[in-house]
């Protein structure tokens, strides 16, 4: 295991929203219906404004995936009470279900609502970076699904080298809660932090 | 909202309840032996110190309800180097602890009286870090509807507001029963009962007030907050939830400043006992039961920044 934070990069511009990383996600861990490792977020704005005798379009959208980020400051470990949750060298932050009490605290403190209880199990799970495919050299199931290989993984410092050091867009959380180990590269309609003016499209899906 | 949040707002209520019935039977003994003999004093007050312990355990009980894998509930004392729920858990048994072994030492009177004092002082201390342990669980940079000084506020005066009200009910009771006994001297008791439901009532109006004023403010401030999560919190409180909200206020005001003020103005002599009884139960009644709207819409009406 290598000892520099490990994180995901996520191309705005390439991704079509095809969910295909939602399902493989949900494939490889064989999650039930409800629970979501891995979630992609409509974002939409815009309008048709007047302009003389023409009617213009401002109307966008953009897709953003999200699913734990392993977190440089990992909000929800400090949460947890029975210290269930552990940052590894690699920067991965896993649940270690024994010692999971399912006081579901974390999932109050996670920006990303990257938390998902288990009813079945009474326990908390989230993504765990494909700990088992990164033991075997291999990519995390959701970049190797992606169509539009909008997806990568790597260490945070390489990954910033190569693309960049946007760590969040609309309708993101503010990065500096809890320093996520994300980079994106940006679409051509996405818009900052914090910004208004758009909305999720998909509430109901995420 | 489901059983998750109902064992949460059970807990709390509870906790904070025993905690603030300890602090005041603090205060009312401390205040009541300068004027009246110290064995009146604790034919009432002991009562009342032992009621605490069966809502406590209860509160612990309903805890356990919101946690998906109950069996485990003993490793969450694992972080307490850094998870305020651990803090809250450790804190809450310590006072657990320090509180019954000062009620075995007023049942047996082991010890002298200064010394079941300090004991007293470190339960008391314990309490407070319990309710402040609990609130600083809900100040979460993610949580602007908590992350304010209303939340650790709020939780200190719901304390003392129950506790000085349920004290009463436990006075009324305990003297209720002492009448009942044979050969006792209620002149004595019935002065100091009349002493001490006066000062509880005056005390739980001015603790309504602030929390009226605390509850106002909240929405205030979280409607002019920069999040839109702040601002879709307090749109929740006085719309979707303004109907509760309104009750949680209304019955707030009715049970203390109404029936309290009811209460100063009769005394034990003129008024039926049953007439004193059922106005300090109602009081008790209805300010319980606005807490628990209260803290149902804390948990409801909250609405965190995240996606
Ligand atoms: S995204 Fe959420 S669950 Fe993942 S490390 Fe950050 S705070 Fe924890
Ligand atoms: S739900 Fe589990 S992982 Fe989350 S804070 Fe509670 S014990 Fe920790």
């Amino acid at each position: 295991m290598s000892d520099q934070q490990m994180a995901f990069y996520i191309d705005l511009a390439a991704c079509s929203g095809c969910k295909a990383c939602q399902i493989a996600c949900k494939d490889k861990n064989d999650l039930d219906v409800g629970n979501m490792w891995r979630r992609v977020v409509e974002y939409v704005g815009g309008d048709w404004t007047r302009s003389g005798d023409a009617w213009v379009s401002t109307v966008y959208a953009y897709s953003v995936t999200v699913s734990c980020l392993h977190c440089q400051d990992a909000p929800c470990a400090e949460a947890c009470p029975s210290a269930a949750i552990v940052k590894r060298d690699d920067g991965v932050v896993l649940i270690e279900e024994d010692r999971c009490i399912g006081c579901r605290y974390c999932e109050w403190a996670c920006p990303y609502g990257a938390l998902q209880f288990d009813d079945a199990t009474g326990k908390m799970t989230k993504c765990d970076f494909c700990a088992d495919y990164l033991a075997d050299g291999k990519e995390p199931a959701c970049v190797a699904s992606c169509p539009m290989r909008a997806m990568d993984y790597g260490p945070l410092d390489e990954l910033r080298d190569r693309y960049g050091d946007l760590a969040a867009v609309a309708p993101l959380p503010d990065p500096s809660i809890s320093r996520p180990a994300v980079v994106f590269g940006p679409h051509p309609d996405s818009r900052a932090l914090g910004s208004t003016s758009g909305r999720i499209g998909n509430l109901e899906e995420v | 909202m489901g059983l998750h949040d109902w064992s949460l707002i059970i807990f709390t209520i509870l906790g904070q309840m025993s905690v603030g019935v300890f602090l005041i039977l603090g205060i009312v003994h401390t205040v009541a032996v300068r004027r009246h003999p110290v064995e009146e004093v604790e034919r009432l007050t002991d009562r009342a110190l032992f009621a605490i312990g069966p809502v406590l355990i209860l509160g612990f009980i309903a805890s356990l309800g919101h946690l998906g894998s109950p069996v485990n509930a003993y490793l969450s004392l694992l972080n307490v180097a850094e998870s305020w729920l651990s803090r809250e858990i450790l804190f809450g048994t310590l006072f657990a602890a320090a509180g019954a072994l000062f009620a075995l030492m007023q049942w047996r009177k082991i010890g002298s009286f200064a010394v079941r004092r300090i004991v007293a002082l470190v339960a008391a201390t314990l309490g407070i870090a319990f309710v402040v342990a609990m609130a600083l669980i809900y100040m979460l940079p993610l949580q602007p509807a908590w992350n304010l000084w209303v939340t650790p506020l709020t939780f200190i005066v719901t304390s003392l507001l129950t506790g000085a009200l349920a004290i009463g009910v436990a006075f009324v009771a305990s003297y209720a029963y002492e009448r009942k006994r044979e050969g006792a001297d209620h002149a004595a008791l019935a002065s100091l009962l009349h002493d001490a439901l006066r000062g509880l009532v005056t005390a739980a109006v001015i603790l309504v007030g602030i929390q009226l004023v605390a509850v106002s403010l909240h929405v205030a401030v979280l409607s002019a907050g920069e999040t839109t999560a702040a601002v879709d919190s307090a749109a929740a409180l006085t719309g979707d939830y303004g109907v509760v909200f309104a009750l949680r206020l209304t019955l707030a005001f009715v049970g203390a400043a109404i029936f309290g003020f009811l209460i100063y103005r009769s005394t034990i002599w003129a008024t039926s006992q049953r007439t004193i009884g059922t106005l300090v139960g109602g009081a008790f009644g209805l300010v319980l039961v606005s807490e628990v709207l209260g803290r149902y819409l804390f948990y409801a009406a909250s609405v965190p920044i995240t996606i």
